[in-house]
């Protein structure tokens, strides 16, 4: 059960794309987004999915789990579609049934937005599978530094982001200690409707929360005791440094955005 | 994590046999694969390949009745005390029984006589477990798993954390249940204790059994032991040493009163000098 709950999915490796900043993963990742936006047309998406599956390819990540994190929303992407499908009525009628009825306009709609859903997922999917959770909130840190002139506070969000994603693994895993020890008593998780399955968590969660508040304590107590004051004046042992890769990279993406609103202009299919 | 890089394999062609009856030791260094090794003896994971039996029941078969299983193999995890939850220990000793679908009255039964092994006074029973001591809790969590009146008891690192004193008691208090004709398997990665309680060793290195056999035979291999992370018990040390120096000691002692007798013995004999 446990085992289904994929939260930090890094897939480690070595490739070029492994190895660019965090911060121009970022910058990158919003600039596909927005590229994915841009695109009015098939032609764009073409261009955007190829680019998307080659880097995927590059990084030696397995196209599967680039896939996997379309599953929680697969719901949503029919629903969009079915709607679209049946509420855009432009162009030609291709099939009427009662007073619903598919539209060319409708179909090229539908197709559009669920190809749009299914690009941005997996666009952010590459970002996720390639970055670890501790030099994402690093890059995000840097990122949001210069608002922090106006108040904002990055580097506590940074420091809550690392701490969180720190103790998912260790969460989990006392979770499935816990839930192993309970099961050893006789504790059944897995079967009965769903108010018992509900009351079934109880010998989990009070033991979890517990122990996550007992772990917070020890956490805060540890972090004093090496005199933690913020992020004021704090220096890094792993400085974030822009690459030559980071500029192929950022040359790369603008490369596309150029391509795509070339292709809304000479190519609008 | 099959598939991804994450994964290992934590154990390999380990294979051991407990009688009923007796006290067996696991032992072996941090990650070792002692604490995978024990979630098998339940059903609680189960084998990639390899076979379980528990009395002649494969674990392994899809028509096994975990609950069943789990009645007659108790387990209790490191440091157990983490998995109290309830808002009396009463209820929480209660939890394993009334999972076994026993009535009030056997529940209630089950609940005193747990406490009682355990040491636990029974003005304890109503309060609350998060109110008492480390030990105290541990001792809570062990009756909870008593309480299902198990055949077999598998106990992770049981005295891990407690005090000289508390560690003392504990270990009494498993070795007072395996006299009342309780199976027990002990993890543990202090030689002391095993070698002090155990009749029967099985060494754990790397996911695959090292050495096995009675305590004096283990210790016998005392330089390898210590290659893998492990130790001899101080007094087979001390035993050794004194053997070396030319005293009149036995091989394969490594209980403290055996070593003790054996130097008393030497008292006046002198050694090699």
């Amino acid at each position: 059960m446990i085992k289904n709950v994929t939260i930090g999915q890094y897939f480690p490796g070595e490739s070029f794309v492994h190895r660019l900043d965090p911060r121009t993963k970022l910058l990158a990742t919003i600039a596909l987004i927005a590229v994915v936006f841009v695109s009015r047309g098939f032609s764009g998406f073409i261009l955007i999915a190829a680019f998307v599956l080659l880097t995927a390819l590059s990084t030696g990540v397995h196209l599967k789990f680039l896939f996997k994190g379309l599953k929680p929303i697969f719901f949503i992407i029919i629903f969009t579609f079915i709607l679209n499908l049946f509420f855009q009525n432009t162009g030609e009628v291709l099939v009427q049934v009662w007073i619903l009825k598919i539209t060319t306009g409708g179909l090229r709609m539908a197709s559009f937005m669920a190809v749009r859903l299914i690009l941005l997922v997996i666009s952010s999917q590459l970002l996720t599978l390639t970055t670890s959770p501790i030099s994402l909130t690093d890059g995000l840190e840097s990122l949001m530094r210069p608002m922090s002139k106006i108040g904002f506070p990055a580097h506590e969000i940074a420091m809550m982001m690392s701490i969180a994603l720190r103790f998912i693994p260790t969460l989990m895993d006392e979770a499935d200690k816990i839930m192993k020890a309970q099961k050893a008593r006789g504790a059944n998780f897995e079967t009965g409707n769903i108010l018992q399955r509900a009351k079934a968590m109880i010998p989990l969660l009070v033991p979890l929360f517990v122990g996550a508040f007992r772990r917070a304590e020890e956490l805060a107590l540890a972090m004093d005791a090496r005199c933690y004051r913020g992020g004021a004046g704090r220096t890094r042992m792993n400085q974030l440094k822009y690459t030559r890769r980071d500029l192929i990279a950022a040359l790369v993406v603008l490369a596309l955005f150029a391509a795509v609103i070339l292709l809304n202009r000479v190519c609008p299919f | 994590m099959p598939g991804t890089p994450f994964e290992a394999r934590a154990l390999r062609d380990v294979s051991l046999s407990v009688a009923d009856g007796e006290f067996v030791g696991i032992i072996g260094h941090t990650g070792s694969g002692k604490s995978t090794l024990i979630s098998y003896f339940n059903g609680l994971e189960r084998a990639k390949s390899g076979v379980v039996f528990v009395n002649d029941v494969d674990l392994g078969d899809k028509d096994t009745d975990l609950i069943a299983v789990r009645r007659t193999v108790g387990l209790v995890f490191q440091y157990p005390e983490y998995q109290l939850f309830e808002e009396t220990v009463a209820k929480d000793i209660a939890f394993g029984p009334t999972n076994l679908g026993l009535d009030a009255a056997e529940v209630e039964r089950r609940v005193v006589h747990a406490m009682n092994q355990v040491g636990l006074d029974a003005s304890r029973a109503k309060k609350s477990p998060f109110d008492l001591s480390g030990g105290q809790k541990r001792r809570v969590a062990i009756a909870g798993v008593l309480a299902m009146e198990p055949q077999i008891l598998v106990l992770d690192e049981p005295a891990a954390g407690l005090d000289p004193a508390g560690r003392q008691e504990m270990l009494e208090l498993i070795e007072d249940i395996h006299r009342s004709g309780v199976t027990i398997v002990m993890v543990s990665h202090s030689m002391d204790d095993v070698g002090r309680y155990c009749d029967k060793l099985f060494v754990l290195s790397h996911g695959e059994i090292a050495y096995q056999g009675t305590p004096a035979e283990v210790f016998a291999h005392g330089d390898a032991l210590h290659a893998i992370g492990l130790d001899v018990p101080e007094c087979a040390k001390l035993a050794a040493r004194l053997r070396k120096e030319g005293f009149d000691i036995p091989e394969g002692l490594y209980r403290m009163e055996d070593v003790a007798r054996a130097i008393i013995d030497n008292i006046g004999k002198g050694g090699k000098a």
